[in-house]
């Protein structure tokens, strides 16, 4: 209780370096949890996108049905298929009819549509998807006739997502070190301001622990504010945010206020320990 | 019981102590006297373990340089309280907070630290201060509260290093005179000190000390 007291009591003393604590934490999360949101909405685009993933098969006019049947079982054992969709002449022509409000045999006297069939491909949430092998696989079938596909798009959307990804991590592990050195810093200027308290604790036989205790709880209250204000921050900027999107766009930002909360929050508390103790560790030393 | 054996410490810049033998007793009043530069603190350093000796070794009670865990000295500070020329009172916290600070570090309860430390502070004749802040108190007065911080915690030992370096004469008897009474009550007080006049005709053990090297009186 007493080492507690103390740590708070040290933020209303120190009140200069807790404010620079507090602020620089509070800037850093707020550049985390942006990118924590951007990150967790890009994904949800892509994995929209992933869901839409599928590749068309038309066949031959004179393939007869029962060995489209078997060409078709053929496709769902091509590695990273994940289901197909015969679609019969009849099938055609009622999407035809859905699509331009028209009958096909009222306007050309005959059904010209091709068997067709819809290829769907498993989707990894973390790898890049390529559908080439399986294109390449489906248009080895003499009974194809025409294959249709996103893939270049696809390919090209997963190749940027991916680096995106890479430059997302490498940014938000950095804005972390950045915090850890600025908390750890920060403390020690606490540190060296408090030196005579340190040695009189030394002196009077206060353990190691002890020591750094009071230190270590002011780092983490520091990083604490500053997470709280990070996520009110973000909250308030998301939903405003959100709003406007939606208006233009009709695309909600996902994320979830307690979530993002829980995230900073346990972020700060563990960069504000490690940086704390760095800082008085190093002291003691 | 404290007993330095053979113990030499020397200052990478040099100057220090060199072979001590000495033994203090557990109820044992002890000056050390000496001029400036001579080894006093030196060698009380080495008592309380600040200073590891680099030859020999300092045993105080069951504790022992030569074989001592870094992380059982607080234990070992704990029956000593300490005394020092320059108070070393913190300066953001008040009176009562400063002496109970050594009472929070062995962790005695609430109700504890407010009996002891008001006991401690009137000991000393303090009580009434203890809102006061260092800054607010004479040089006797802080001396005094660092007494009260020494022996709240009731030690088997006080060290005392020039603890009359900044008090004018009157205070300075006053305070050994108070060091007199905490050692009839069986507390070991050892006190460095290069005023011989404050301290001869007491009839305590007088130790001298002159370039690193110990005379036993």
């Amino acid at each position: 209780m007493f080492l507690l007291s103390e740590g708070v009591k040290n933020l209303w003393r120190h009140k200069l370096t807790a404010f620079t604590a507090i602020f620089s934490t509070f800037l850093t999360l707020s550049v985390a949890g942006s990118l924590m949101i951007v990150g967790q909405n890009t994904n949800k685009v892509i994995e929209y996108l992933r869901g839409k993933y599928k590749i068309e098969v038309f066949f031959n006019e004179n393939v007869p049905d029962k060995q489209i049947a078997t060409v078709v079982e053929a496709f769902n054992k091509i590695n990273g298929v994940r289901s197909t969709t015969l679609i019969s002449r009849s099938d055609a022509g009622k999407i035809f009819k859905s699509q331009f409000g028209e009958n096909i045999l009222d306007i050309v006297g005959y059904n010209p549509l091709p068997v067709s069939c819809v290829v769907n491909v498993v989707t990894f949430q973390n790898d890049k998807m390529n559908v080439m092998p399986i294109v390449e696989r489906i248009k080895s079938f003499p009974e194809v006739d025409e294959v249709l596909y996103q893939g270049r798009l696809i390919y090209r959307i997963e190749t940027y997502y991916q680096k995106f990804v890479q430059v997302m991590t490498a940014l938000l592990i950095l804005v972390l070190v950045i915090t850890v050195l600025i908390i750890s810093n920060t403390v020690r200027l606490t540190i060296f301001a408090k030196h005579e308290l340190i040695q009189a604790l030394q002196l009077i036989g206060a353990t190691r622990s002890f020591v750094k205790a009071p230190f270590v709880i002011e780092g983490v209250l520091h990083g604490l504010i500053g997470a709280t204000l990070a996520a009110i921050l973000l909250i308030a900027g998301v939903e405003v945010g959100s709003d406007l999107l939606y208006s233009v766009s009709k695309f909600k930002i996902q994320y979830s206020p307690f979530v993002l909360f829980g995230i900073l929050s346990s972020l700060s508390i563990v960069i504000s320990f490690l940086g704390s103790s760095r800082a008085i560790s190093r002291f003691l030393k | 019981m404290i007993r330095l054996d053979n113990a030499s410490y020397t200052y990478a810049k040099g100057s220090g102590v060199s072979n001590v033998n000495i033994t203090f007793g557990d109820d044992e009043f002890a000056f050390i006297i000496g001029p400036t530069g001579s080894g006093k603190t030196t060698l009380l350093r080495m008592i309380y373990m600040d200073l590891m000796p680099q030859v020999g070794k300092v045993v105080v009670d069951k504790y022992d340089s030569s074989k001592i865990k870094l992380r059982k000295i607080p234990y070992l500070r704990r029956k000593i309280g300490m005394v020092f020329q320059n108070y070393h009172l913190l300066e953001d916290r008040n009176l009562f907070d400063n002496i109970a600070l050594s009472l929070h570090v062995i962790g005695f309860s609430k109700n504890e630290i407010v009996d002891r430390v008001t006991e401690s502070l009137e000991e000393v004749g303090l009580d009434g201060k203890e809102d006061r802040y260092p800054e607010e108190l004479s040089g006797g007065e802080q001396q005094r509260a660092c007494v009260a911080r020494a022996l709240v915690k009731e030690p088997d030992i006080i060290l005392a290093d020039e603890p009359t370096g900044n008090l004018d004469p009157v205070t300075s008897f006053e305070l050994i005179k108070l060091f007199e009474e905490v050692n009839r009550e069986g507390t070991a007080v050892i006190m460095a000190s290069h005023d011989y006049n404050l301290i001869k005709g007491r009839g305590h053990r007088i130790v001298e000390i002159q370039d690193g090297t110990v005379r036993q009186s």
